[in-house]
C-alpha cells in the first residue's frame, strides 16, 4: 500500500492531533478534521503554523489538530490580542485562530473588532453554534431570534452577525460555511491560509448536546435544509498548474490569492460579486430575512496592509534578533548621554 | 536682613493650559545650569485646560528634593485659588502676584509684591499675552533671587531651538519683569540663588523617560499600551527614542508599537510576544493593572516572560488620576486569582528607572515569569537630577530557550514544565522552531504541558513555581542600606520616598535619635531586608498609602519572631511626601511605642 504524501513529502499523520474529548458528533470535531486536511493538502510545514484559541469547547480543539505545531490556548475572548503579540514576535508564521461564538461575539467582541481593524495576518475561524457549549448551553449573542435550544425558552434577542460586522470593519476576507459542508469549508480554509491579512471564516457548527433540535436554527437538520451556498468553491493550490484544471462549464470567477493559489467560485444561480460590499451585506440580509444561512466567500479584497507590515519591521523575526539589534551600541549610548546633558 | 542662599521653596499657582509650564521649566533649568541643586514638582489636575495647577521648585544645597513643608516664595497667577493660596502662606512668605487679576492680597505679615503682568504682556504681544505673562514672574525672580540673566538667555536659546522670534519675545518679557521688580521693589526679601560648581555629566530627566530608555536598552521588541496618566509618557518616551536608538541602518524597526484597544488587549499582546520569544512590555497605572489581572495569572501559570510597568496614581477606582501614591503594591504582589507570586522591581530614582527597565527583561526571561516595574507619578512625571545612565553592565541573556535540535538533545528528559536543572526554571521552545511543540495553556498541565487535573501534578507544579520565585530573592536588586552604629531605629522604605528620606532622617536626627535606612528595591524580599530587621531594635515601615502595604508584605514574609519589631507609618493624601510631616509621624509612632 502506498502512503500518500503532500508536496513537502509529509504524511497526513504529521498534521493530526490528540484524541478529541468533545461530545461525539460535535460540529467542532469536523472543523478540526478540515483544518488538518487543508494544512496537509496545502503542504504547509507544521512548524510553520501556530494554533491559537480562547476558551470554550471550540477553543479546546487545537489540542486535536496539528500536533506538530506550537499552539496557545489562551483566556476567554482574548485570542486575538495574544495572536497579535505572537505575530509581532514572528511575522513569518501562519497563525490559525479558533474561537467560539461566545468567545468572539460576547466577551471577545472588542478584540475581534480591533484585530480586524489592524488587519492581523491570520485565519480566524469561529466555530459558531449559537450557544455556550462549555458552560452548558446558554444562548450566545449570535443565536437567531426565535431559535430554540433543546431546553428552555426561545431566544428573544437579535443576533450579532459576525460576517456583517467583519465586512463593515473592512476585513479583506470574509466567508461563512457549515461544518457539514466539508468540500466548501476545506476550500475556504485553504484560501484563508493563502490570504495575506485577516481571513474571517464563520462556520456554523452544531452543538449536538444543547442545540441540535430542529427548532434550533443551528442544528444539523435545520442548516442542511436552509443552507444557501453563493457558489461552488474550488481551491487550486499555487503548486499545481492551473492550466491543467478543468474549466467549469458554467459561469465562474477566479480569485487570485497572495501565495499564487486560486479560489475558483462557480456560479450556482445568481452571480455573487465578492468585491462588492453592498452585495455581500445584501446576501446576508436576504438570507436572514428568510431564515436561511448564506455560505461561501462573501467578501474579498487583496492588498490591505497587514498589522505587521505597517510596523516596518526587520526581515528576521523579532524573536531571533541578534544581540546587537536588541541594544544600542556604546557609541550610541555616549551620543545619547551627550544629548541629554544638552 | 540676612540672606538665605539656595535653601527655599517656590510655589507657582497657575491654571493649566496657560503656558506656565514653559516659564517654570525656564526657571528650573536655569538654576540647574547654574549648578544649584533643584527639583521641580508639578501638581496638576485631571483635565486639559483651566483648572488649578501648582508647580513647586525646591532649591536646596543639602540636596533635599521633596516639595518642602512650607512655601517661601508664592507666585500667584490664578484667580480661582487666590484666597486659598494666600491663606496657605506662613508669615514672612514672599508673595509675588499678578496685579491684573484685580483681587486683594491682604497680608501685612508677608512681603507682598504686585506686578501688572498681563497688561505688560499685552503691550508686547496682545495675542500671546496670557502665555507671556508667565515670563514676568520669571523676570521678577531673576532680579529678586539674583539669577544669572546670561544663563536664562542661553537656556531660552536651547529651549526654543533657534526660533528667534520666540526667544526674543520671551526674553523681552523676562527682561521687563526684571526691570519692573528692580525699579519698584528694590530687594525686600532674603532669598538668593548662588552659582555652584556644576557637577559634570548631570542632567534633568523624569522617571518615565528614564524607564523608556532603559526598556530600549533591555531589547524591547513589542510595546503595546493604552493611554493612562501617569504612564503615557513612558510609552511615548519609547516611541520617541526607538528610531534613533534601535532602528537598523536601513531604517527598519526592531520593536513593534501598538496602541491597543484597552489594557486587556495590551497585556494580551505582551503575553503573545513573550510566548513567541520576543521581549514584550506594557505600561499602565492601577486601573489598567486591575483589567490585566486575568492575563497576569496566565503569564505566571504558563510561565511566560512579560514586563509590565505600573506608574502608580491614587486609587481606588479612578481616584485622583493626577496625584501620587504607593497604593498598588498589594495589587501587584499577588495579582490575579489563585495563588500567585510576582517579582516587582522598585526603582527609587531616575538612574534606577533606567537600570531596572533593562533588567526587568532579563529577570522575566531568566525566571520565565511576569515582572512588574513599580514606579509612581511623582518619580515618573517630575524632573529629577540624574547623574547619568550607566551602560548595562551585563550582556543580554535570553534564559533557558532552546533554539536548535542539538540544544534540545542536550537536555535530558526535556518537558516544557520539567525542572531538569533543579532550580525551578524549565526550558522552553519557541513557535516556528518545530522543536518539541506543545499547546500552551492556562489550564492545569503536567511536566510535558499536557492537560491534567491530577491532584499531585497540580500541587507539584504550584510548589515548583513558588520555589522558582523564591530562588530569585537573592538575585534581585539588593536593598540600599545606610546604617548607624547604634542600630536602634531602622526605617524601611521604597520607591519615590527616596527623594524625601534623607531630609526625614536629618529632622529625626536633630532630635538626637539615630536612624538607619533600608530601601527595599524588589519583591519578594531580599534576604538582606530580613537581616536589617534582625539587627535593629525597632523598624518603621514608611510608605505613601493608607494601609501600610509594604508593612503587610513584611508581616507576611518575615519570620514570625521579627514581626513585633516592625511598625507602620503610612500616609497618603495625593501629595508627594513632605519631610517634616512624615518625620513627625515617625517620632509620634516611636513615642507611642515607648509609653
Ligand atoms: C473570564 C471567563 N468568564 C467565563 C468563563 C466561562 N466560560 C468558559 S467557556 C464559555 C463560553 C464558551 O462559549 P463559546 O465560545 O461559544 O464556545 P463553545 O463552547 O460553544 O464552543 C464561558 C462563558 C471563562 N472561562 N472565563
Ligand atoms: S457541549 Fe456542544 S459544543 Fe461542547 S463539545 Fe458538546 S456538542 Fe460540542
Ligand atoms: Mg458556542
Amino acid at each position: 500500500m502506498s502512503i500518500k504524501l503532500n508536496v513537502i513529502n509529509l504524511e497526513k499523520s504529521e498534521y493530526t492531533g490528540g484524541k478529541s474529548s468533545l461530545c461525539p458528533g460535535c460540529g467542532h470535531d469536523q472543523i478540526s478534521k478540515v483544518i488538518i486536511q487543508a494544512a496537509w493538502e496545502n503542504g504547509i510545514p507544521p512548524e510553520g503554523i501556530v494554533k491559537m484559541s480562547g476558551i470554550g469547547c471550540s477553543s479546546k480543539t487545537p489540542a486535536y489538530f496539528l500536533g506538530k505545531s506550537h499552539g496557545f490556548n489562551t483566556v476567554h475572548g482574548r485570542m486575538p490580542s495574544v495572536t497579535t503579540g505572537a505575530a509581532m514576535a514572528n511575522k513569518n508564521l501562519l497563525y490559525i485562530g479558533v474561537s467560539g461564538d461566545g468567545d468572539t461575539a460576547s466577551i471577545g467582541i472588542g478584540q475581534f473588532i480591533h484585530a480586524i481593524r489592524r488587519n492581523l495576518n491570520m485565519v480566524y475561524i469561529i466555530e459558531n453554534n449559537g450557544v455556550y457549549g462549555l458552560t452548558k448551553g446558554q444562548y450566545s449573542a449570535t443565536m437567531e431570534r426565535g431559535s430554540t435550544k433543546r431546553k428552555g425558552q426561545p431566544n428573544d434577542q437579535p443576533p450579532i452577525d459576525l460576517c456583517k460586522m467583519a465586512i463593515n470593519l473592512g476585513c479583506g476576507f470574509v466567508a461563512r460555511s457549515f461544518s457539514g459542508s466539508k468540500k466548501q469549508l476545506t476550500a475556504l480554509i485553504k484560501a484563508g491560509m493563502s490570504h495575506n491579512g485577516m481571513a474571517i471564516i464563520d462556520v456554523i457548527s452544531p452543538c449536538v448536546t444543547f442545540a441540535n433540535n430542529d427548532e434550533s436554527y443551528r442544528s444539523y437538520g435545520y442548516v442542511k435544509d436552509n443552507e444557501e451556498p453563493l457558489h461552488v468553491a474550488d481551491y487550486i493550490p499555487h503548486f499545481s498548474p492551473i492550466a491543467e484544471v478543468d474549466i467549469p462549464e458554467g459561469e465562474y470567477k477566479d480569485i487570485e490569492l497572495f501565495d499564487g493559489s486560486t479560489l475558483r467560485l462557480e456560479t450556482i444561480s445568481d452571480h455573487h460579486d465578492t468585491s462588492d460590499v453592498v452585495a455581500a451585506l445584501s446576501a446576508i440580509h436576504y438570507a436572514e430575512q428568510q431564515g436561511k444561512h448564506v455560505t461561501g466567500l462573501l467578501y474579498f479584497e487583496a492588498d490591505i496592509p497587514t498589522a505587521d507590515e505597517v510596523q516596518g519591521l526587520v526581515d528576521i523575526p523579532l524573536s531571533s534578533l541578534p544581540a546587537e539589534l536588541m541594544r544600542p551600541s556604546r557609541a550610541k549610548h555616549d551620543e545619547l548621554i551627550r544629548k541629554l546633558i544638552g | 536682613m540676612e540672606t538665605i542662599v539656595n535653601d527655599f521653596t517656590i510655589n507657582i499657582a497657575t491654571a493649566n493650559g496657560t503656558g506656565s509650564q514653559s516659564a517654570n521649566t525656564v526657571l528650573l533649568k536655569t538654576m540647574f545650569d547654574m549648578g544649584v541643586p533643584v527639583s521641580g514638582k508639578n501638581l496638576f489636575p485631571s483635565n486639559i485646560s483651566g483648572l488649578p495647577t501648582w508647580y513647586i521648585i525646591r532649591v536646596s544645597d543639602a540636596g533635599y528634593q521633596a516639595p518642602g513643608d512650607r512655601t517661601h516664595i508664592m507666585i500667584m497667577m490664578n484667580a480661582d485659588t487666590w484666597q486659598k493660596d494666600i491663606d496657605s502662606c506662613e508669615s514672612e512668605t514672599v508673595i509675588i502676584y499678578n496685579s491684573d487679576v484685580k483681587l486683594p492680597v491682604e497680608r501685612d505679615d508677608c512681603v507682598v509684591l504686585g506686578i501688572p503682568m498681563t497688561k505688560m504682556a499685552r503691550k508686547i504681544n496682545p495675542k500671546l499675552a496670557r502665555m507671556i505673562a508667565n515670563m514676568y514672574y520669571v523676570g521678577a525672580l531673576v532680579h529678586l533671587l539674583d539669577v544669572d540673566i546670561v544663563s536664562v538667555q542661553s537656556l531660552l536659546e536651547r529651549q526654543f531651538k533657534g526660533k528667534t522670534s520666540a526667544i526674543e519675545l520671551n526674553m523681552r518679557a523676562i527682561e521687563e519683569g526684571r526691570a519692573y521688580a528692580e525699579e519698584n521693589f528694590g530687594n525686600p526679601q532674603p532669598y538668593r540663588i548662588e552659582e555652584r560648581e556644576k557637577i559634570e555629566g548631570q542632567f534633568l530627566i523624569d522617571g518615565n523617560e528614564a524607564t523608556a530608555l532603559g526598556s530600549i536598552y533591555g531589547g524591547v521588541n513589542l510595546l503595546s499600551w493604552y493611554p493612562i496618566t501617569p504612564s503615557s509618557s513612558l510609552a511615548e518616551g519609547i516611541i520617541q527614542w526607538l528610531p534613533e536608538l534601535r532602528n537598523t541602518e536601513d531604517g527598519k524597526s526592531t520593536c513593534a508599537v501598538i496602541q491597543a484597544e484597552d489594557e486587556l488587549a495590551a497585556v494580551g499582546m505582551v503575553v503573545g510576544a513573550g510566548w513567541g520569544g520576543a521581549r514584550g512590555m506594557t505600561c499602565t497605572s492601577g486601573p489598567g493593572i486591575s483589567l490585566m489581572s486575568e492575563f497576569i495569572g496566565l503569564a505566571y501559570f504558563a510561565e511566560i516572560p512579560c514586563v509590565i510597568w505600573d506608574v502608580n496614581r491614587v486609587g481606588p477606582s479612578t481616584g485622583l488620576p493626577t496625584r501620587t501614591q504607593q497604593g498598588d503594591l498589594n495589587l501587584l504582589r499577588e495579582a490575579s486569582h489563585g495563588d500567585t507570586d510576582h517579582i516587582i522591581l522598585i526603582p527609587g530614582n531616575v538612574e534606577e528607572c533606567f537600570e531596572f527597565a533593562w533588567r526587568a527583561f532579563e529577570y522575566s526571561e531568566r525566571y520565565q515569569t511576569l515582572v512588574f516595574g513599580f514606579s509612581d507619578l511623582d518619580l515618573g512625571m517630575n524632573s529629577w537630577i540624574c547623574n547619568g545612565f550607566e551602560y548595562p553592565s551585563e550582556p543580554i541573556e535570553r534564559g533557558k530557550v532552546i533554539r536548535t535540535q542539538e540544544q534540545l538533545d542536550a537536555v535530558e528528559n526535556y518537558g516544557r514544565y520539567r525542572d531538569v536543572d533543579g532550580d525551578g526554571v524549565p526550558y522552553r521552545t519557541l513557535p516556528g522552531s518545530g522543536l518539541a511543540p506543545i499547546l500552551t495553556r492556562g489550564t492545569g498541565h503536567d511536566e510535558d504541558g499536557v492537560y491534567s487535573e491530577e491532584p499531585e501534578v497540580y500541587r507539584q507544579l504550584m510548589k515548583r513555581l513558588k520555589r522558582k520565585i523564591n530562588n530569585a530573592r537573592s538575585e534581585l536588586p539588593v536593598p540600599i542600606l545606610r546604617e548607624e552604629e547604634e542600630l536602634e531605629i531602622g526605617i524601611i522604605y521604597y520607591g519615590s520616598m527616596e527623594t524625601t528620606i534623607q531630609e526625614i532622617d536629618d529632622i529625626i536626627e536633630d532630635t538626637g535619635v539615630k536612624v538607619s535606612q533600608c530601601r527595599v528595591r524588589a519583591l519578594p524580599l531580599h534576604p538582606e531586608v530580613e537581616a536589617f530587621v534582625e539587627r535593629h531594635e525597632r523598624v518603621i515601615v514608611l510608605e505613601i498609602n493608607r494601609d501600610g502595604q509594604m508593612y503587610g508584605v513584611l508581616r507576611k514574609e518575615l519570620p514570625i519572631h521579627l514581626v513585633p519589631k516592625i511598625m507602620s507609618v503610612a500616609y497618603s493624601d495625593g501629595l508627594p511626601p513632605r519631610a517634616k510631616f512624615f518625620a513627625e509621624r515617625i517620632m509620634r509612632t516611636l513615642e507611642e511605642l515607648s509609653v
